[in-house]
């Protein structure tokens, strides 16, 4: 299994910069997962690392091999592609054995190893169905053995649940796991979907603009996110803007409309603008009374395991407050009292201007 | 009760339109522009020309006899086969390439291009043969240039030929060849090349593997129809083959009109009819049979 490096590569269109000076390493045998909204330049990426972009500046290296200027089947790279791209001339046998019938393999070798991704795949028997004969769900596990079978030392994946509804999609996240770390093989998957980034990524890489916004565990992006962007892209979270008051021992944040809330110990300097982020399940919700926040009750909805509370703020804005237990002790119109501790809260940079 | 139902249906409903009754008028005028004269014919072919526009009144296979054992039809039919088939050919392989590059480059390119082929097949042919005919002739720009270059010593027969029908040929077919593969290599989405590419197919083994198989039905479709065009083709031979390449259309004409030897052209028109036919449909039902074993 190889390691797959980034150096300062930028993918420069007549439009504009869709990579720009990105920088990433990706450890042997991990599995990456490269996050954003669409346009952040993250299947621009996959498609450097597989081959089909020429990057416009700097390096791919893959198991420390330079493969900048090396077409796609040389890398040695496994792919899975969004909507699959099964071949549909083609039977699920004889996709599963592409790979290894194109590097030369002889017909013995290439039935013994498709046999054997059929049962890693739990296809057996459906060998000589067309791609069309299945179902989704199946498709896309032929298209991950199809990209497993010639054991490459790289596994890339665009989107590849994408197509699925959720349930299945979350059967396939476990099994993807399972044979990830079977076969140890370093992977790369791009996806949307900052649920299915956590499930599966022992690293995830949050996407924006062309540029790394943050790279780390998914528990690091979501405690603590190193800005705006990946603080609202990573879950729900309340994004508050106020100033800074008092000193170290007791600093706390000036909400607008006389309303404060204490903050972490040397979040910031006192008179500095910032912007806050607490999550909704941090914030409690109870009688107005102590250091609180009074709000309005908007609408409150129950969720069955959970309940969400859309409360405004005596500064206007509207904030997520999630409460477990499911039954919605409070109704709207009622006002409650918002309150946080300051060690839930995460101090974003200034206007966050810098990573928009 | 299913009486009135049945009647509900007959009167239409209230939102059910009858497109059936729309089809009755092209219907019955294809009826009477199409089967008529055709059935007209076939009854003609069946009698003996007896010179000066005159048919015998006894019906009998004469004709057919004589265009069966006859090598000077037999040649004709031969001709006109070959002719089709060679231009279709070389049509697929020159329309399948444009077609291909013009779909993978898409965007305004693509439909400016598309539009300047579209636009070329609607200019009447005969201005375009005779712009051939300037251009390959023996002091055409073609062969000026070839001298030139010391390619050749002497001019080439490029028209007045077999050659020459057969460019014509091509030329006839050839934007609506590319109009229609581009929509089939459309349907070949890139991410199966992409596939391909990246499990360790080289160019060569995409085209084989993955495109052709995919294209396969509509180059079949593409290249009867280029047949089709090619066995009727008519201005095609007679411009650029001079009036020396006797293909079935050329044939038919002379036999019309120069020679008023209706019978023959009826029964010489029938075999044409028949074999584009029967090419078609022994073409299509190998297709149909092949794509039930590999859906």
């Amino acid at each position: 299994m190889s390691s797959v490096a980034l150096e300062s590569v930028s993918k420069i269109y007549p439009g504009g910069a869709a990579v720009q000076d990105l920088d990433l390493e990706i450890a042997a045998g991990g599995f990456v997962v490269l996050l954003g909204p669409s346009g952040c330049g993250k299947t621009t990426t996959l498609r450097m690392i597989a081959g089909f972009v020429e990057p416009t500046q700097g390096r791919v290296l893959i198991g420390g091999r330079d493969v900048t200027r090396v077409p796609p089947r040389h890398r040695d790279i496994g792919m899975v592609f969004q909507n699959y791209a099964l071949f549909p001339n083609m039977t699920v046998a004889q996709n599963i054995g592409f790979g290894l019938r194109h590097r030369g393999a002889d017909r013995a070798r290439i039935r013994r190893r498709v046999d054997e991704m059929l049962e890693l795949i739990h296809l057996e028997g459906k060998g000589d169905s067309y791609a069309d004969e299945l179902s989704g769900g199946q498709q896309q596990r032929v298209a991950l053995a199809r990209a497993l079978a010639a054991s490459p030392q790289l596994l890339l994946m665009d989107e590849p649940l994408g197509a699925l509804d959720q349930k299945l999609r979350e059967n396939l996240q476990v099994e993807l796991l399972r044979i990830q770390r079977e076969l140890g093989i370093t992977t790369v998957l791009v996806t949307h979907d900052q649920q299915e980034a956590m499930v599966l990524a022992d690293r995830i890489v949050v996407m924006a603009g062309g540029r790394i916004q943050q790279a780390g565990t998914p528990r690091e992006l979501y405690r603590r996110p190193a800005n705006a962007f990946v603080a609202d892209f990573m879950g729900k979270n309340n994004l508050m803007q106020g100033r800074g008051v008092g000193a170290a021992e007791r600093l706390e944040i000036d909400l607008g409309s006389g309303c404060r809330m204490p903050l972490p110990a040397g979040a910031c300097r006192g008179g500095e603008d910032l912007r806050i982020g607490v999550r909704p399940e941090q914030l409690d919700v109870g009688p107005v009374e102590g250091a609180c926040i009074p709000a309005t009750v908007e609408e409150a909805r129950f969720l069955g395991n959970v309940a969400h509370y859309f409360l405004r703020t005596p500064w206007g804005q509207q904030l997520l407050a999630e409460r477990f237990g499911g039954d919605c002790v409070y109704p709207a119109g009622s006002v409650v009292g918002v309150r946080w501790k300051p060690g839930d809260v995460v101090v974003l940079d200034g206007a966050g201007a810098r990573h928009a | 009760m299913s009486g009135s139902r049945a009647a509900e249906t007959g009167r239409g409903g209230a939102n059910t339109i009858r497109w059936g009754a729309f089809l009755a008028p092209p219907l019955l005028l294809s009826l009477a522009l199409l089967v008529l004269p055709q059935a007209s014919f076939l009854w003609m072919s069946f009698h003996e020309d007896l010179g000066l526009g005159q048919s015998s009144e006894t019906a009998s296979l004469v004709n057919y006899v004589r265009i069966v054992t006859d090598p000077f039809y037999l040649h004709s039919i031969w001709l006109t086969v070959y002719l089709s088939a060679a231009a279709a050919a070389i049509g697929l392989v020159l329309g399948f390439a444009t077609a291909y590059a013009l779909a993978r480059l898409g965007g305004w390119r693509a439909r400016l291009a598309l539009s300047l082929i579209l636009t070329t097949s609607l200019i009447t042919i005969v201005i375009k043969l005779m712009g051939l005919n300037l251009m390959l002739g023996a002091s055409g720009l073609v062969n000026q240039a070839l001298l030139a270059v010391g390619a050749v010593a002497s001019p080439v027969a490029f028209v007045n030929n077999e050659l020459g029908v057969l460019i014509g040929l091509v030329q006839y077919t050839l934007p609506i060849l590319v109009l229609m593969l581009f929509g089939v290599v459309q349907t070949i989405p890139v991410g199966l090349e992409e596939a391909a590419a990246i499990h360790g197919a080289s160019r060569a083994a995409i085209f084989a593997r993955v495109i052709l198989p995919l294209a396969r039905t509509g180059l079949i479709g593409g290249g009867l129809i280029a047949f089709n065009m090619g066995m009727g083709a008519f201005t095609s031979a007679v411009l650029l083959g001079g009036g020396r390449v006797l293909t079935m259309p050329v044939l038919i004409q002379q036999k019309m009109i120069q020679s008023s030897e209706y019978g023959m052209g009826a029964a010489l028109s029938t075999v044409l009819l028949v074999l584009v036919f029967t090419v078609n449909i022994v073409v299509a039902t190998c297709v149909t049979r092949r794509r039930g074993s590999r859906p």
